[in-house]
């Protein structure tokens, strides 16, 4: 299946809603979603390089559309599959959580959300440079509108923040792609912006004072997007403000479109930048995850708890990737998806409750695990994975992402030597305690407690016992309700439970990308007296280890302990 | 540049180009110093025209046939504008009875 | 494999100093058996699947709106299974069998180059040996017994409440076998966190009520605590072992002479015991387990007496390979246990709710596991949890039919001769049973196996100390049982009930915090209780355990009598079971006793001293509580009083009233501050962060365009004569430029 069709099925989809008469459009979009999904899904069985590492489909650059060196290059490796994979699944979610909750122009909030998968899709799909931003960059109208329409009493100022914030930084990311791009043109003389090859220029023969500005103008746009702490201050804004599907889409998909070009472009194009800032990023994530946790304990609108506990969550995907080694890797894109799925169906299950109740203060709610059981197990279930219960998504990727952190020392054994180390992993997990404190606080305060429901007439018991709630909506969760978020608790289980499919898919995509890495790093520690013992030529490509292949339970002879 | 251009051999492309320079600078003070809208938009139709005689006068330079098709395209333009603009001017007119320009200094806000 | 387990193991200097002078039977370097792959027992992971089961039928119970008692049913017989499962096992395996591997999925799991340091290989797959095997025979063993109690416990609840307390109770099990069950760290860290979170939801059953809501909070973030000890203790284990698989780790520990490598190195059974005292209510981390006892009690009984808590003692049994090889691994875990032993046995003494009691007796004799483990008798530690899950057991099981039985009243001065009300017998005598038992009666379980860790304690020279603090703890462990005993029990019949018996829905616990207010309401109990008998409690009748309670109470009673049949075999000097067990385990490293002769105090060896003086303590201290607790119940009164008006000793009563104020200290050195910190932050993200550098920023555009406002003025002139001055400016600028540079050249 051409990976074209996943553009443009979205794309018919938002004409067909938009064209449409304005009672169909939910349904319109709700059923071309899922025809994405099933697009993706095709997709994702056909997909050959599960295993390998490598792209498919293998870019050709004769059969592409090509002009000023901008090419219609798609296809992806595993961990675009992922994204991909994680987007098709949230996006017929949302729409479906929207039915009830957008009551006005549903022709427009249906089009724009279509619009917005289809520039996911691209931004996730494409080999380009220039065509990732177009679809990077294009996720801000869909959303600005759908902020700025459908969204809370502050829409418009949290509308334009979020525009113009993200979009000043993306000027960064696409000035220091346009150099590299244009010095590989000197280089060469033909201008190409595919980023094979930019990627492939720019960590061989851009010097290392280049890198490194072009790794902080990459970052400056991913890490706005992302949000790392520092320029976090339009996302707590933009999700209190922003309609559910918005924040639901925002939280699930958008922040990833920030660390995926971290992990697809900025450090892969200047691995020596990416060293060099390492630690500076190592600190930014440790502040991400200590500070916005305590931030998220004096909150009482759980919308916007929950919009900082994202960017908490965030910070550890980037002490994962600035580990340089295959465990904070492969755990960082683990708790990219983990993340997408239980802060996506948290928004989702806010979402449920203001629709009922139209308020989102902590301290006008109280005890809804007896008004609305189904509601209340979905929400602790959602709570739990995301702080990082094992057993379930949040867990394997925070404990590698913490563990990668842990080990990423100059003279770690592992073959990958990394510029942070325990003290960065240990001040980190901090955030774990932090973490439970204030979700443990959230939830004490609205699922559990004694009985409170908002706006409710001074006796409870009234209102437990009819069974229509407010707006319309039964008490309870009602079965669409239910459909929507069980696909996402069952997700939920089975990456927390058997983690080791996701393990084994990001594995050579990780290693890929790590490749350029230790000889970068060794450099960098060695100018600062820090020598790795096992050898500044050390390569990644599988030296045996000195120990042999051992099987797994059956040691034979004991391993020696390096002293 | 300017060396490419003195070494030119044709004296015909001088002339064309000081014509069109003359050209400009008439329409320009025309464009500034009169208030009737009229006027002011016939002295920027001046300007254009300049700027289409250098287009030609460097499409010989050059010896390239673009200078000429942008003409054309000029050509054009300035007939859609000139229609759209006069009917705008008329519009304006019936509002305040009156061509100057000052007459419409409030838009500003 | 029988003799040379036996011998004494190496402990470090300990060994060292007990050698010089002292009869030493042999000196072995016990080596831990090779763990084998055993893929014909695939069948043991139904231990873990039986309760997952249960849990998804619980749950579909709930959803089914199921009103009957099926979801009891369902788990007793599934953790029934379960136990009979372990007890195949256990037949099947004998008690010396050397440790397999059985692998049943992969989990988190990738290499990079495979070998150690270039794999990360955590499955789900199960270490047999006879120290998770002691453990399972327990845990599911008194998880099913507990569970059939909870059946007619809970049965006030039945409906989507019993179905979530029998969903908790089966999330335990499926937590608690993970844990011992683990073939790896981070397996191990599953059910470690797992456990946790069905204490936190059990603990919070009746969550209208924000006590029991808060008490659960204050668990599970306690316990979170430590579990970052515990995962930077697996971390540094796999930066420095290259593997978190205990098969590969214990041939790594074994072959390691000593713990020679970098502080990082001999920090891991620092960062591991963090860990444990988390779980198991130790020193710095031990407040959460009073607050616990909000939950109902068969979990107070299962997973705050018998079961989680000792999840710290087996971590630590369980990498004592690893512990040994630091110097002062041991020793800290022998002071911290020690310490907190008698810090609760204090606070123990002062409390009135009988849970509480009970909870910080358990705290105390958790103390006494880690000094087991401390001292060097991974044995004595071990027979000690075994000893412990059962009288503990007991006790909270006889306190909840107490609980159940008056509408909630725990209160001790409002319940008085609980002996002679109908349908109490077996309750009081199995409680007395319990309190035999945990106050170290001679020749009960409780009595051998805190014996072996004394005298353990006391022949060593540099562990004396600790030994004395263990018999004055014992003293003080006496006194507190039988105060709850003499006074519930025994003495003239009268009960208040608890506010259960009216308010049935938003119900409130009678806590000792109440009753601290009114410091009067202690003063003549019994005067005080017929008063309240009648208006407040009148026509009410206790409601009398039934069948279930009782055949469960019975069966512990009988438990807890078998669990000193090892005791007095190795008082005997015979091999007994529990020895073996542990023997034939990772622990057996630091195990052994170390039988000295040498006197250590009044001419007598080890042995005499803890014989006597532990008969000693546990007679006085049952003694002092039969005199104030029963015979002169207004004595006690009055030296309280008494302590209480004299301004030199009032901090005594009140302090230990208070928990010694431990909580008042955390919150104000810890919660109080990050509070602060954290509304001092937000203002910064919210006014520094967002409200200068960034709505900042988007005013510099606005104040430039500002600056150039003038020159917008409407007149069409203007703008393009300010249009004609830029272009003749760029103008001048090119002719400059280009004609200077032709001059130039």
């Amino acid at each position: 299946m051409n990976p074209l069709t996943l553009i443009v099925l979205p794309l018919l989809g938002a004409i067909a809603t938009a064209i449409g008469p304005s009672s169909w459009a939910r349904w319109t979009a709700f059923l071309f979603s899922l025809a994405v999904l099933a697009g993706s899904i095709v997709c994702a069985v056909q997909f050959p390089e599960w295993h390998t590492g490598r792209y498919w489909p293998d870019a050709n650059e004769g059969s592409t559309l090509k002009a000023f060196g901008i090419s219609m290059q798609l296809g992806g490796d595993s961990v675009n599959m992922l994204l991909l994979l994680l987007t098709t699944f949230m996006v017929p979610l949302t729409l479906a959580g929207s039915f009830s909750g957008i009551t006005e122009r549903h022709r427009e909030y249906y089009t724009w959300f279509m619009l917005l998968e289809a520039s996911l899709m691209l931004a996730f799909l494409s080999r380009d440079l220039i065509l990732f931003y177009v679809g990077y960059e294009f996720t801000l109208v869909p959303m600005f509108f759908l902020i700025s329409i459908w969204g809370g009493t502050q829409r418009r100022p949290a509308a334009i923040k979020f525009f113009l914030f993200t979009f000043l930084g993306s000027i960064f990311t696409l000035a220091a792609g346009i150099y590299v791009a244009a010095r590989s043109a000197e280089a060469s003389g033909v201008w190409d912006f595919g980023l094979a090859s930019l990627t492939r220029f720019g960590c061989e023969q851009l010097t290392d004072r280049e890198q490194f500005w072009v790794f902080a103008g990459l970052v400056a746009g991913f890490a706005v997007k992302t949000p790392v702490f520092p320029v976090h201050s339009w996302l707590p804004l933009a999700h209190d403000q922003a309609p559910t599907g918005g924040s639901v889409i925002l939280a699930a998909v958008l922040l990833k479109l920030g660390t995926y070009g971290v992990y697809r472009i900025a450090l892969p194009m200047a691995p020596a930048g990416a060293v060099e800032l390492a630690s500076f990023f190592g600190v930014l994530g440790i502040l991400a995850i200590v500070v916005t946790a305590m931030i998220c304990w004096v909150q009482t609108d759980v919308k916007k708890l929950i919009a900082y506990s994202s960017i908490s969550h965030m910070g550890f995907v980037i002490m994962g990737l600035f580990a340089f080694n295959p465990i904070g890797m492969q755990g960082s894109i683990m708790y990219m998806i983990s993340h997408g799925l239980s802060t996506g169906a948290l928004f989702l299950c806010i979402g449920m409750i203001y629709e009922r109740f139209h308020t989102k203060e902590m301290d006008a709610m109280s005890g809804l695990a007896r008004h609305m059981p189904v509601w209340g197990t979905f929400m602790i279930i959602f709570t739990l994975a995301s702080l990082g219960l094992p057993g379930l998504n949040g867990f394997p990727g925070e404990f590698l992402c913490l563990m990668g952190t842990f080990v990423a020392e100059h003279d770690q054994p592992a073959g990958y030597p990394g510029v942070m180390g325990p003290w960065f992993a240990v001040v980190a997990a901090g955030g774990l305690i932090l973490g439970a404190m204030y979700l443990l606080i959230m939830l004490g305060k609205i699922v559990w407690g004694p009985l409170k429901v908002p706006g409710a007439s001074a006796d409870p018991h009234e209102h437990a016992h009819g069974d229509q709630g407010h707006g319309g909506l039964s008490r309870d969760l009602n079965v669409r309700e239910i459909a929507i978020l069980l696909p996402i608790a069952i997700a939920c289980f089975f990456t927390g439970l058997y983690p080791r499919l996701l393990l084994d898919v990001t594995e050579p995509s990780a290693r890929e990308a790590l490749v350029s890495f230790p000889e970068h790093v060794n450099a960098y520690n060695a100018a600062r007296g820090k020598v790795n013992p096992s050898g500044a030529k050390q390569s990644v490509t599988l030296m045996p280890s000195p120990t042999g292949s051992l099987p797994r339970l059956m040691i034979e002879q004991p391993l020696q302990v390096t002293p | 540049m300017i060396g490419t251009l003195a070494q030119a051999p044709s004296h015909g492309v001088t002339i064309a180009l000081t014509f069109s320079a003359v050209l400009f600078a008439l329409g320009l003070i025309g464009f500034l110093v009169r208030r009737n809208m009229i006027l002011m938009f016939l002295c920027t139709e001046l300007m254009l025209q300049a700027a289409a005689i250098a287009f030609i006068a460097f499409g010989r330079v050059h010896m390239d046939t673009g200078g000429q098709v942008f003409v054309i395209f000029i050509l054009t333009v300035a007939a859609a504008e000139a229609a759209m603009a006069l009917g705008l001017v008329v519009l304006l007119y019936r509002r305040r009875e009156t061509l100057s320009a000052e007459a419409w200094q409030e838009l500003h806000e | 494999m029988s003799g040379s387990f036996l011998a004494v193991a190496v402990l470090g200097d300990a060994a060292q100093a007990a050698h010089t002078g002292s009869h030493l039977e042999s000196l072995v370097n016990a080596v831990i058996p090779k763990a084998t792959a055993a893929p014909e027992l695939a069948w043991a992971g139904w231990i873990l699947l039986l309760p997952v089961l249960s849990a998804v039928l619980c749950t579909a119970f709930a959803a089914l709106r199921v009103k009957n008692k099926l979801p009891a049913i369902v788990t007793v017989v599934s953790l029934g299974a379960a136990f009979a499962l372990v007890l195949k096992l256990y037949l099947m395996r004998g008690p010396e069998a050397a440790p397999v591997v059985v692998h049943l999925w992969d989990w988190m799991n990738f290499s990079w180059g495979g070998g150690p340091w270039k794999s990360f290989q955590a499955d789900v797959s199960l270490y047999i040996d006879s120290l998770t095997l002691l453990w399972m025979l327990f845990v599911t063993g008194l998880g099913t017994l507990i569970a059939l109690y909870a059946s007619e416990y809970m049965e006030s609840d039945r409906g989507a409440g019993y179905c979530r307390f029998f969903f908790g109770v089966s999330i335990f099990l499926l937590a608690m076998s993970a844990l011992v069950m683990a073939d790896n760290l981070v397996l191990l860290y599953f059910g470690w966190e797992g456990v946790g979170l069905a204490s936190y939801l059990l603990i919070g059953y009746d969550y209208h009520r924000p006590a029991a809501v808060e008490a659960a909070k204050k668990a599970f973030i306690m316990n979170r605590i430590g579990d970052l000890g515990l995962a930077v203790g697996i971390w540094l284990i796999w930066v420095n072992y290259g593997s978190v698989e205990f098969a590969t780790l214990f041939q790594v520990f074994t072959n390691a002479t000593s713990d020679a490598g970098g502080w990082d190195r001999s920090l891991i059974p620092f960062c591991l015991m963090l860990g444990a005292f988390g779980k198991s209510a130790q020193l710095p981390l031990f407040t959460w387990l009073p607050d616990a006892m909000e939950g109902p009690t068969p979990v107070s009984a299962l997973i705050h007496a018998a079961t989680m808590v000792t999840a710290g003692v087996y971590l630590l049994a369980r990498m004592e390979p690893l512990f040994v090889l630091h110097p002062h691994a041991m020793t800290t875990v022998a002071w911290v246990g020690g310490l907190t032993a008698l810090l609760a046995a204090t606070i123990g003494m002062a409390q009135y709710d009988i849970k509480r009691v009970f909870a910080y007796s358990t705290i105390s004799q958790l103390g006494y596991m880690f000094m087991g483990l401390g001292v060097g008798t991974a044995f004595g530690a071990a027979y000690h949890v075994l000893t412990h899950a059962f009288f503990k057991a007991l006790l909270f099981l006889t306190a909840g039919a107490i609980m159940h039985g008056f509408a909630g009243q725990l209160d001790l001065r409002r319940l008085s001769g609980l002996r002679r009300v109908p349908g109490f017998g077996i309750v009081c005598w199995t409680m007395l049973i319990g309190c035999l038992w945990l106050s170290a009666f001679p020749y009960t379980a409780g009595f051998f196996s805190k014996d072996i860790i004394l005298v353990q304690a006391m022949s060593q020279p540099k562990f004396q100390l600790l030994g004395w603090i263990g018999l004055a703890t014992a003293g003080l462990t006496a006194y507190y049982t039988f105060r709850v005993w003499f006074r519930v029990c025994a003495g003239p019949v009268s009960f208040v009930s608890g506010e259960l018996a009216h308010q049935t829905d938003h119900a409130q616990h009678a806590t000792t915090a109440d009753l601290h207010g009114a410091p009067h309401a202690h003063t003549g109990t019994a005067s005080h209780s017929s008063h309240a008998n009648e208006s407040h409690a009148g026509g009410f009748h206790p409601h009398a355990p039934r069948l279930a309670i009782n055949f469960v109470l019975l069966l512990l009673g009988l438990g807890a009598i078998l669990s000193g049949i090892p005791g007095i075999q190795s008082l005997r000097g015979q091999h007994n079971w529990v020895q073996e067990m542990v023997y034939a385990s990772t622990a057996v490293r630091a195990s052994g006793e170390l039988h000295t002769t040498t006197p250590v105090a009044f001419g007598l060896d080890a042995h005499g001293i803890v014989s006597v003086f532990g008969i000693g303590a546990a007679l006085g201290g049952i003694l002092i509580a039969w005199w104030l607790h029963r015979l002169n119940r207004r004595m006690a009164d009055r030296l309280r009083s008494m302590l209480l008006s004299n301004s030199l000793t009032r901090w005594l009563p009140t302090s230990m009233e208070n928990k010694w104020y431990v909580d008042e200290v955390y919150h104000a050195l810890f919660r109080l501050p990050m509070w602060i910190a954290s509304h001092l932050l937000n203002f910064f993200d919210r006014h520094i962060v967002d409200g200068l550098m960034v709505n900042g920023l988007g005013r510099v555009p606005v104040l430039i365009g500002r600056l150039f406002q003038p020159l917008y003025n409407g007149l069409l002139q203007g703008y393009a004569t300010t249009m004609a001055g830029g272009l003749v400016l760029v103008l001048a600028w090119v002719a400059w430029k280009w004609l200077g540079a032709g001059g130039a050249a």
